[in-house]
């Protein structure tokens, strides 16, 4: 009885062992999951990793900090012929009201924004079908991201009696116009 | 020269008795989660019907390499305020330390589903304190700084003698529940570890961080910082020194925390490190969530010495208010 108590003791102890070992090199492997040793370990890994939420790379703020931006959206009206019907609604995504409103629930929003805007195949398949259930009778979606390239920091502070605004950079880029299904 | 090794495995990972580090951990941990889960419960619109992403899209808005392979999300979405108040009360209940470990993992089942939900609007905060959520679940995180230890300790001094009698039935799984604790206590500490080193090494790739100009981008972009630092371009070596501590602390940490004295430098540089990026960031949720695993760091004689600290100031205060109460 003595005999198997330790045998069993000795069991459960491979067995954690085993289990700390496969979760220590899954952190390591995954960390980095599109090396080569990610790639070639990554099956061995990733059944687990994504069921316990390791399915994960650790970036903040990285590679490089973002710059400000925010998502225009305009919403069109218009018949069959292109005339519009109604006139056109513009605004921000999230709204403009909640800049820099730094509440966790308002702050997901702009989380959520840039994530859609990272791609227009995002904006295509998840927000723009979303904008348009929101305002019933649109037939198209234009969008584009105001960018705000902050200064470098050689810029801004050689250039310190400048005007910070006049050195903040305005661009509006990847324009797209998405149809309403 | 074997035997030794085990020796030395089986100390260090199946024979720490760490309850109160656990147990602290627990309390920033959950107290973290449950304001997220609070604060979420106002983008309730977004689990729901509502939603920019529908249900069916929920997991394809992965990319494929990390797509789960099955929804946790179990609930209908007209279900999902409701699954969503259950998670906070779950993690209420964690917090005050009346949950066990299967209990923990329910809470954890649905943090994940709501993580799995809604992709899209997810802070740091949410991935790392879920992940250690799931750790902790298999620890023995509820027997320090709970209610019932704060009940048993003032009002049934002689129950933990009647409790410990007991426990002596189940020797055989009490060990193993032990052990288990043990080795997630082990894997949270791994875990800290490996997410700073990579956190670091993800910023070499970045030319600013290189350069030493990120965290100036950081604190100049509204959207990021809740004060006006743009007077502080009139001192640009403190935005350069800063980047390159932050670097050097990220990169660092592992090896750090190999050693005491380093450990000790280390979590103090991290404490304020994360104080800073909480308060002025306003990004205070994941700042706890960094910091809740610190205690798992330190020694058993260190927490005690500064609990006494702490509650001889309480004592302290409390008989000056009364002294100047009764004047």
């Amino acid at each position: 009885m003595v005999m198997l108590t330790k045998l069993m003791n000795q069991f459960r102890k491979i067995i954690l062992f085993i289990i700390f070992i496969y979760f220590v090199s899954m952190m390591v492997v995954l960390g980095n999951g599109s090396s080569f040793l990610g790639r070639s370990l990554g099956n061995y890994y990733t059944p687990v990793a994504n069921l316990v939420g390791l399915n994960t790379t650790w970036n903040f703020f990285s590679p490089d900090p973002a710059h400000t931006m925010y998502l225009r959206y305009i919403v069109h009206f218009e018949d069959e012929y292109g005339n519009p019907v109604k006139e056109s609604i513009e605004n921000l995504f999230p709204a403009e009201e909640t800049n820099g409103d730094f509440r966790v629930h308002v702050r997901r929003m702009s989380y959520a924004m840039r994530f859609f805007s990272a791609s227009p195949e995002r904006l295509e398949k998840y927000l723009v079908p979303w904008l348009c259930k929101k305002n019933p009778g649109a037939n198209r979606i234009q969008t584009e991201i105001l960018y705000s390239r902050i200064p470098t920091l050689e810029v801004a502070s050689t250039l310190s009696d400048t005007n910070y605004q006049d050195l903040v950079k305005q661009e509006e880029i990847n324009q797209n116009v998405f149809k309403c299904l | 020269m074997f035997l030794n090794v085990y020796k030395k495995i089986n100390h260090f990972l199946f024979e720490n008795k760490v309850q109160t580090q656990l147990g602290l951990t627990r309390l920033f941990l959950t107290g973290t989660l449950l304001f997220l889960a609070l604060s979420r419960q106002l983008n309730m619109d977004q689990y729901g019907l509502d939603a920019i992403i529908s249900r069916s899209e929920a997991l394809n808005i992965y990319p494929e390499f990390y797509r789960p392979a099955f929804q946790y999300f179990f609930w209908s979405d007209q279900w999902a305020s409701v699954i969503h108040f259950g998670l906070i009360i779950l993690l209420l209940i964690a917090f005050l330390g009346l949950s066990n470990r299967f209990l923990m993992l329910i809470t954890w089942v649905i943090a994940q589903g709501f993580i799995n939900r809604n992709y899209s609007m997810l802070f740091g905060a949410d991935l790392i304190g879920t992940l250690f959520l799931f750790y902790l679940s298999f620890t023995d995180c509820h027997t320090c700084f709970t209610v019932k230890s704060i009940f048993r300790k003032y009002f049934l001094k002689n129950h933990i003698e009647n409790k410990s009698n007991q426990k002596n039935k189940s020797i055989f799984l009490t060990e193993f529940k032990s052990e288990i604790s043990s080795v997630f206590f082990r894997l949270m500490q791994f875990q800290l570890a490996v997410i700073y080193a990579y956190t670091g090494f993800e910023k070499f790739k970045g030319s600013t961080w290189w350069d030493g100009t990120a965290l100036w981008t950081v604190f100049a972009n509204p959207q990021f910082s809740q004060f006006d630092f743009i007077y502080l371009r009139n001192f640009p070596l403190f935005f350069s020194i800063g980047t390159f501590i932050t670097l050097i602390f990220e990169v660092y940490f592992p090896a750090m925390m190999m050693f005491k004295p380093g450990r000790y430098i280390w979590l103090s540089l991290g404490l304020f490190f994360h104080l800073n990026i909480g308060i002025l960031l306003g990004l205070m949720p994941f700042s706890m969530v960094m910091l809740a695993p610190y205690f798992l760091f330190l020694d058993q004689s260190h927490i005690n010495l500064f609990s006494k600290y702490c509650l001889n100031m309480i004592h302290k205060i409390s008989k000056n208010k009364s002294i100047s109460e009764s004047v």
